[in-house]
């Protein structure tokens, strides 16, 4: 009990170091009270933050409706091809926002609402499907059958059994999709074209661009207040719908004729919808000035960016590393996190909540006030740090952990206590039972997260773009170098970078 | 009362002790940190030779793009995470100044952001490319112009303080909303509308004029597929719309090398470096004994007469300047 205790000190403490401290310290540096209550009268602001709002709350719902379908299916059924649509509709979820953009563009042609729709869409329909698929997948079907059996209609099964038991992670995929939207930026920068500003933008260039950090603060508060606010009304305790205690296993059927077509469309248009832009991608690294050239393809396999100083391999084995160090941690400690608030003896506790709130604060934090925060914070020996390469990984695994948590804890949640008492009556000791019935049953969630957390790394372009590099340029930021400067074999090369990161990540993601 | 004097007056020598030992500059570090942005990429080994001369290293430490880079510096100006600065702007010198970024800082490059052209595009439809702002607001050029959110972009505000400069306070307003009614195009920034809306380089874009570099058309000759090397490039540059950008390079203060730093500075001035600069940054030298490669002589702009604005008045008007073109626009 004390060493659990104890352990739930690590998660609070890493995020404490290394998001609420710098998120702070820049709140208390640049804080002004007479620029927020300007902020707050200034019309052109509030436009911004209204929109913020309308934008996000759009984007949820057409996430949700393109994304439910789908995951009910994947859930559900098993069919070939099936691993592979999953890891299609996980990949863009750690695709750098520019290529998912451009992709966008490449078929829109128009930068505005619609465009930033799609993209939030293609972004997150990956949430979705990792944190209601996976509670979905732990429903055992026999429920519904028995439903049916008795009588029920799919739609009856699906209020009374299947809802019940998806609704708390169906909610924190809202909130959380919510709140990747309202502090969204590559994608409205890009997409948005210049006239659709939002909060976070705006940060980004009262801070960078014109240096007004007061405004930029006041800014990041009123984005914290609003996501606070949204996840306070989405989240009612995941506990709740633990009550019915299922026993865990992944369901696998083979599709009966007639249900086929509706379970293949329910797949297929979400499919659709999330390659299309990743196509354009790919159909960009093969296409030179209007013809097809594999030149860049041969460049770049032969280990050579075009006007970069660092290597194919040095790029791709940089990424690498910092996401496979990222998932390990991240997952360590949302396995941590989530035991802890999944424990017994701790349920209703003032701790449970301090936890809960402490890891999933990464949600609400803006990444450019965090990023100047590590800045202005890890300056001064012995914290020098904003230099060191350790920084980065342990950032992204800061920023990954709310997600890991939302995969983990249901499954948490879902191991019956009497499968641990059975095994602790049986003469299992402690770490037998951890091994042989949580580490066995939580098997899909680990590898689930650990795909995520590893992709989230892989694509996060914000806060640790503020931290100083010395030769660890990743994929991420090579792309972006190389689709930055002119030159017809450069840009294509950056597309190139951008196809291999996409197969990589369908890779990872389609195992996982 | 004696004991207390000589254990503080003990304690006070062995403080001025300590620091005497660490006060003194240390004058030859094995290593030097040049800070610069992300998209700096020079010559591989280009620092050999200072290396040799001097017994230096130098270790090249990069962080976000120039806002990024420049932004940061000065939060955290006095503890600098480099000794040498490279990639000040003139759009940004100002700042830097009013915040003591630097303890002495000099020009190291320079280069001119004009309006490209798509060549074939122009001379397949037997239109003349436009030579003047002032044409692009004809209705001959209607709809051919991409340019980026100066709030955003470098080229973007460059683009905007050319306006500025040539048509003046006051006048340079009436210019742009011609410039929307003729259909100009904003991208939100350089990648966007270089790879994405103009015609003339990867993409396939409707643009055929695009706000870019003097330098954008060697490197387009340089970084053409090599199974088809081509000797011309396939945009141009109209040399009238240039304004002048210059980078300047500078010895961070709270460096603890500020006299290695001067080191580095001269080298990075000298005809060596400055010699390597247009092909790996494309940039062009300051230093007149720098001999320019022949795809820049041939294809490269360095406008006779640039537009200009003065760093401080830049520093002065930016943000109303960018209210109100904002204002324009929307």
């Amino acid at each position: 009990m004390t060493t659990r205790r104890l352990l739930s000190v690590i998660p609070i403490g890493l995020v404490a170091v290394f998001l609420v401290l710098p998120f702070f310290n820049s709140l208390a540096t640049f804080f002004s009270l007479s620029t927020t209550r300007e902020v707050l009268s200034d019309s052109s602001m509030i436009g911004i933050v209204w929109f913020s709002l309308w934008q996000s709350v759009l984007s949820v719902v057409a996430t949700m409706t393109i994304a439910f379908p789908a995951t009910w299916a994947l859930s559900r059924f098993q069919f070939p091809g099936a691993k592979l649509c999953r890891g299609l509709l996980t990949t863009p979820f750690v695709l750098p926002s520019i290529v998912v953009a451009a992709g966008v563009l490449a078929i829109t042609h128009h930068t505005g609402v619609i465009s930033i729709l799609w993209a939030h869409v293609v972004f997150n329909v990956a949430v979705v499907l990792r944190v209601v698929g996976t509670r979905w997948m732990l429903l055992h079907p026999k429920y519904e059958e028995s439903s049916a059996t008795l009588g029920a209609s799919p739609l009856q099964a699906f209020i009374h059994i299947v809802w019940p038991n998806i609704r708390a992670a169906t909610f924190s995929a809202a909130a959380l999709i919510f709140a990747y939207c309202f502090t969204s930026f590559g994608v409205i920068s890009i997409v948005g074209g210049f006239s659709r500003r939002t909060i976070e933008t705006e940060i980004f260039t009262q801070s960078v661009r014109l240096g007004n950090t007061d405004v930029a603060i006041s800014l990041a508060i009123i984005q914290m207040i609003v996501v606070l606010f949204v996840f306070n009304i989405s989240s009612p305790s995941a506990r709740q719908t633990s009550t019915t205690s299922i026993i865990a296993t992944p369901a696998a059927l083979n599709v009966k004729a007639q249900g086929r077509w509706i379970v293949l469309v329910s797949v297929f248009i979400p499919v659709l919808v999330v390659i299309l832009p990743l196509v354009a991608t790919l159909m960009r690294s093969f296409s030179y000035r209007g013809r097809i050239s594999l030149q860049a393809w041969k460049m770049v396999l032969s280990g050579t960016l075009p006007q970069l100083t660092v290597s194919t391999w040095k790029v791709v084995g940089t990424s690498l590393i910092f996401s496979l160090a990222t998932a390990f941690l991240a997952v360590s400690l949302a396995l941590i996190a989530s035991q802890q608030m999944g424990s017994q003896h701790f349920h209703y506790s003032e701790q449970h909540r301090i936890l809960r709130f402490i890891t999933s604060l990464p949600l609400f934090v803006s990444a450019a006030t965090l990023g100047l925060g590590l800045v202005i914070t890890f300056n001064t020996d012995p914290f020098a740090w904003r230099s060191q390469t350790w920084l980065i990984p342990v950032i992204h695994a800061v920023i990954a952990l709310p997600v890991a948590i939302r995969i983990l804890e249901p499954a948490v949640l879902a191991i019956p206590v009497s499968l641990r008492d059975n095994a602790a009556t049986l003469g299992a000791s402690p770490w037998q039972t951890w091994l042989h019935v949580d580490f066995a049953l939580l098997r899909p969630a680990l590898l689930r997260g650990i795909g995520m957390c590893a992709a989230i790394s892989l694509g996060e372009f914000g806060a640790t773009s503020f931290l100083t590099r010395s030769d660890s340029t990743t994929m991420t930021m090579a792309i972006s170098q190389l689709l930055g400067r002119p030159g017809a074999v450069t840009q294509q090369s950056g597309y190139v970078l951008a196809s291999l990161l996409i197969v990589l990540t369908v890779g990872i993601t389609s195992r996982a | 009362m004696k004991r207390l004097f000589v254990l503080v007056s003990a304690v006070a020598a062995l403080a001025s002790c300590t620091s005497a030992t660490t006060a003194p500059v240390q004058e030859n570090p094995k290593t030097l940190t040049l800070l610069a942005y992300d998209a700096f990429t020079p010559e591989p080994g280009i620092f050999k030779t200072f290396t040799n001369e001097t017994g230096i290293d130098v270790k090249v430490v990069t962080s976000g793009d120039s806002g990024v880079l420049i932004s940061k510096a000065i939060l955290t100006a006095g503890k600098p995470e480099g000794d040498v600065l490279w990639g000040i702007d003139n759009t940004m010198l100002s700042r830097a100044q009013q915040a003591s970024l630097l303890t002495s800082y000099e020009p190291v490059d320079i280069g001119d952001i004009c309006v490209n052209a798509d060549k074939d595009w122009f001379a397949g439809r037997k239109i003349p490319v436009p030579a003047r702002l002032e044409d692009l607001v004809l209705p001959q050029y209607r709809h051919l112009l991409v340019t980026q959110d100066p709030v955003a972009s470098s080229p973007g505000l460059g683009f905007l303080l050319g306006t500025i400069a040539h048509f003046g306070e006051g006048k340079w307003q009436k210019y742009w909303s011609a410039l929307k009614n003729n259909g100009a195009h904003i991208a939100p920034d350089w990648t966007t509308a270089y790879t994405v809306d103009f015609s003339g380089s990867s993409g396939n874009g409707k643009y055929p004029l695009v706000v870019s570099y003097g330098s954008s058309p060697p490197a387009e000759v340089l970084y053409a597929d090599p199974s088809t090397p081509i000797t011309e490039p396939t945009t141009s540059v109209i040399e009238s719309t240039c304004f002048r950008q210059t980078e300047y390079v500078g010895v961070m203060r709270g460096s603890a090398h500020a006299t290695a730093s001067q080191l580095l500075i001269s080298y990075l001035l000298g005809k060596k470096f400055q010699e390597s600069m247009p092909l790996s940054l494309f940039v062009f030298p300051v230093n007149p004994n720098a001999k320019l490669p022949d795809l820049f002589i041939k294809f490269a702009v360095r406008a006779k007469t640039p537009l200009t604005i003065s760093p401080q008045d830049i520093e002065k008007n930016r943000e109303n300047w960018l209210k109100e073109w904002r204002a324009l626009l929307l």
